[in-house]
């Protein structure tokens, strides 16, 4: 690994203080016991309630499109650039490209991230040009590429699909030609327990197997979906999960995708008004 | 420098059992892949290389590279993280690796009638799925065998070998990783053996110049032995694919 | 690889009537040819051939400090090296999208314990630890690679020796081991829940396993669906294109169903290899 030497990278072997309080993963187990005796979530949410949400179209000036999305505590940042050819490609190609660039800040998570990016972040970013792919109508800018770069600034869970209903909104604000509004939706599963929306600690209650005589289900799934043509644009899980529980999930998924295109939806008309209304 | 470890014992055998002048096995088959153009694979001891040959074809990457009066031959040499004892980090793109590319390229050229292919590109990588001494050489008649496969017209073939000098008098053949290892110095010379050219010589450590001529004289002579191996190969290789369309039964 | 139009509704329409070009049904996979112990100097290993896919999978271990996040896991790395051989287009760093692909999913598909279990790496809580590296080397690519990658890791995890330890010394932050040279004291993986991972491919409307590079071609996206025992550890989309929820699980469920068949070939294939056989790439 290339070390960047302009930057303070920190000592190499530090630890979080965090793992030594109170809050680690022994009592992540005591804290699901306590949420399946109550029936609610810490942040007293019914299991199927999603957070509520917050957006807003140019936060970044110099960007030609961008989005900030507010989950509670999540916040992400998707700024999205003009169209630029292709980079090192001699030949032509048909169809336009996305390149997507998801990223932790240093800051965002209870662990520092380091700048370069990790093998989480290239995963999500793959994730989210798959999902973005097939909403924006690539062969409308053929041999050109756009560019969405999404920093998550605050992780309290459900980053990934943020940063995919974000990045929707700032491709539409570009003014980069789409199908469809996308939605994105994340659910942690424990046992027989749904999160939809999962905050981190509900997230990380969700990674391992918690310790039960009868089979153990676990595990974070991510869809998403273009509303109007009910199709599903991306969908991952990892886990370990049944296959009739996988099914369970999707149809929740699916409606919690179509509760917040209204949301979505609502603010760009918003943002069109406001535009005419400059303009006349 | 042969620290208190002799390379070869007073009766004359190496710390493997061979003679000085005895090359490590040799074992190879032409066509191990079906999609690339030309493939093969080598053993030599327990050096393992797999090479893969695709084209000639048109120049990738813009007109502008190609050549108009030869085939612009495209070498890359790469190591999988497992060949060596200790595993390797990443398996291509360190100074050592672009330099055996390099020196392939050079080993190649020097065998390809690459004017017959103008504005064309001739790919051959190379992966070395096993390290014990001698990559090279072993790279080098991997690609041989590789170019051959493919049915790339060559002047003739190139086969490298390494040769070293023991007890600061004999020459030996071929040295394997543990001889490398106990030190010595380590001549490598890839040539065309039919007509005694040599096309690339280095050399690691030193000995006296004197000695130059009789190791270069062994190494030269490991070449064409192993152009004797390869050669056998290949035949066996043509008749066995000959023979099933029946050729083998015409009589002339 | 290129193909016109008529080629690509030559495969479109073969799928459609369950006659794939290459004369497979739907869910038909094609001959496979499975080798352990083919690197020797490595502690497990696994050629395998999948029609005109080849993987080489090497297991190596070294001793590691496990994380302090989980200080009762061993760790295991996959790495992923897309070469050259396989096709021009991975020359320097052209297949590395791919590899990190294929080593993310692979990552996440043995995340959970309960597909592999981490904690038998440990030798010592929070100090000392096995970490396996699972070396996947792409030297042939004839279409599935993620369902042909799994296979080959999960039968190289099978025959991985991992060094048995006689005991161990502690004497202030000083950790000695004392690691048995005998060979047949070693101790093996279990990989009954190791996930098996099958790609689904859609083309035209109906759903395929096992695609061919041509197939691979004609399709408009593909789910992999990675299955540990009988439950889903991972399923990771590729390609592009989008499916209706009904398609994903038409899709998932035939995923499924293929992989446990699969799962049950390997197993019994892993039970029939005898130590001797030859393999290598002179057959």
């Amino acid at each position: 690994m290339p070390v960047d030497h302009k930057r303070i990278n920190g000592p190499e072997d530090t630890v979080p203080y965090s793992l030594y309080t109170k809050t680690n993963k022994q009592s992540l187990t005591e804290q699901y016991e306590e949420i399946r005796k109550t029936g609610q979530r810490t942040d007293s949410r019914a299991f199927s309630e999603h957070r509520k949400i917050f957006v807003r179209t140019g936060a970044v000036s110099q960007a030609k499109g961008s989005a900030y999305i507010e989950l509670d505590n999540t916040k992400v940042i998707v700024s999205v650039f003009d169209p630029r050819e292709i980079p090192n490609r001699p030949d032509y190609s048909l169809k336009g490209e996305l390149y997507c660039e998801f990223k932790f800040a240093p800051f965002s998570c209870h662990k520092r991230r380091l700048h370069v990016q990790d093998a989480e972040e290239k995963q999500h970013s793959a994730i989210m040009k798959r999902a973005l792919e097939s909403t924006v109508c690539l062969h409308e800018f053929p041999n050109f590429q756009v560019d969405v770069y999404a920093t998550v600034l605050e992780n309290d869970g459900s980053c990934l699909s943020a940063a995919i209903t974000a990045a929707g909104l700032a491709l539409a604000h570009a003014g980069v030609p789409m199908y469809d509004i996308i939605t994105s939706v994340t659910m942690g599963i424990q046992r027989d327990t749904f999160f939809v929306d999962p905050t981190v600690t509900e997230q990380n209650i969700c990674l391992y197997p918690r310790p039960s005589e009868s089979d153990t289900e676990h595990g974070i799934v991510v869809l998403s979906k273009l509303h109007t043509h009910d199709q599903v644009s991306q969908f991952y899980q990892f886990g370990n999960v049944s296959l009739d529980k996988l099914n369970e999930s999707i149809s929740i998924l699916d409606e919690t995708c179509r509760e917040l295109v209204p949301i979505v939806q609502k603010y760009l008309v918003k943002h069109v008004v406001k535009n005419l209304q400059r303009n006349t | 420098m042969s620290k208190n470890k002799e390379l070869i014992s007073k009766i004359g055998l190496r710390l493997d059992g061979r003679r000085a002048n005895e090359l490590r096995r040799i074992r190879c088959k032409l066509g191990v892949f079906t999609e690339p153009d030309g493939s093969a694979y080598i053993e030599q001891g327990l050096t393992k290389v797999l090479a893969a040959v695709y084209g000639p074809h048109e120049v990738r990457g813009g007109r502008s590279k190609a050549q108009h009066n030869s085939a612009i031959i495209n070498c890359q040499f790469s190591m999988a993280v497992f060949s060596t004892t200790e595993r390797k980090k990443r398996p291509r793109g360190d100074r050592k690796s672009t330099e055996l590319s390099m020196h392939l390229q050079q080993a190649l050229e020097a065998a390809i009638k690459s004017e017959l292919y103008p504005f064309c590109q001739i790919d051959v990588y190379v992966e070395v799925l096993h390290a014990d001494g001698g990559i090279y050489p072993a790279c080098v008649n991997a690609a041989t065998l590789a170019l051959i496969d493919a049915g790339i017209p060559l002047k003739e073939y190139v086969c490298a070998c390494t040769a070293s000098l023991a007890n600061n008098d004999i020459p030996m053949l071929d040295i394997s990783h543990q001889e490398e290892v106990l030190g010595g110095p380590t001549l490598t010379v890839a040539a065309l053996p039919m007509s005694g050219k040599i096309v690339l010589m280095e050399m690691s450590q030193r000995f006296h110049l004197d000695h130059l001529d009789k190791v270069l004289e062994k190494a030269l002579q490991g070449c064409k032995d192993i152009k004797e191996i390869l050669d056998n190969a290949v035949r066996l290789h043509v008749t066995d694919i000959g023979s099933s369309t029946g050729w083998a039964n015409t009589k002339h | 690889m290129a193909l016109c139009d008529a080629e690509k509704t030559f495969v479109l329409h073969g799928v459609q009537d369950n006659f794939r070009i290459d004369g497979r049904e739907l869910d038909d996979y094609r001959p496979m040819e499975l080798e352990t112990d083919v690197v020797s100097h490595a502690f497990g290993s696994a050629r395998l051939r999948l029609a005109n896919t080849d993987v080489l999978v090497a297991v190596k271990i070294e001793l590691d400090v496990p994380f302090p996040e989980s200080p009762q896991n061993g760790k295991i790395e996959f790495f992923v090296d897309c070469s050259a051989n396989a096709t021009p287009e991975f020359e320097g760093r052209g297949g590395e999208d791919l590899a990190i692909a294929i080593s993310n999913t692979l990552t996440t598909a043995y995340s959970s314990s309960l597909a592999f279990d981490s904690r038998k790496l440990c030798l010592l809580n929070g100090k000392k630890c096995w970490k396996l590296y699972v070396d996947i080397l792409i030297l042939e690519c004839g279409g599935n690679l993620f369902d042909a990658v799994s296979i080959a890791v999960k039968a190289a995890l099978w025959n991985t020796r991992i060094p048995f330890v006689k005991n161990v010394n502690i004497d202030g932050n000083n950790i000695d081991l004392d690691v048995s040279d005998d060979l047949c004291l070693c101790e093996r993986l279990d990989i009954e829940n190791a996930p098996v991972m099958v790609t689904v491919c859609k083309i035209g409307d109906k759903c395929i396993v096992d695609p061919n590079a041509a197939e691979e071609h004609c399709s408009m996206g593909s789910v992999v669906v990675a299955v540990s025992g009988t439950k889903i550890s991972t399923i990771y989309q590729t390609g592009t294109g989008s499916l209706h929820p009904a398609t994903l699980t038409e899709s998932l469920q035939l995923g499924f169903r293929v992989a446990i068949r699969l799962n049950e070939a390997l197993s019994k294939v892993l039970s029939r290899i005898r130590p001797d056989e030859e393999a290598g790439f002179l057959k």
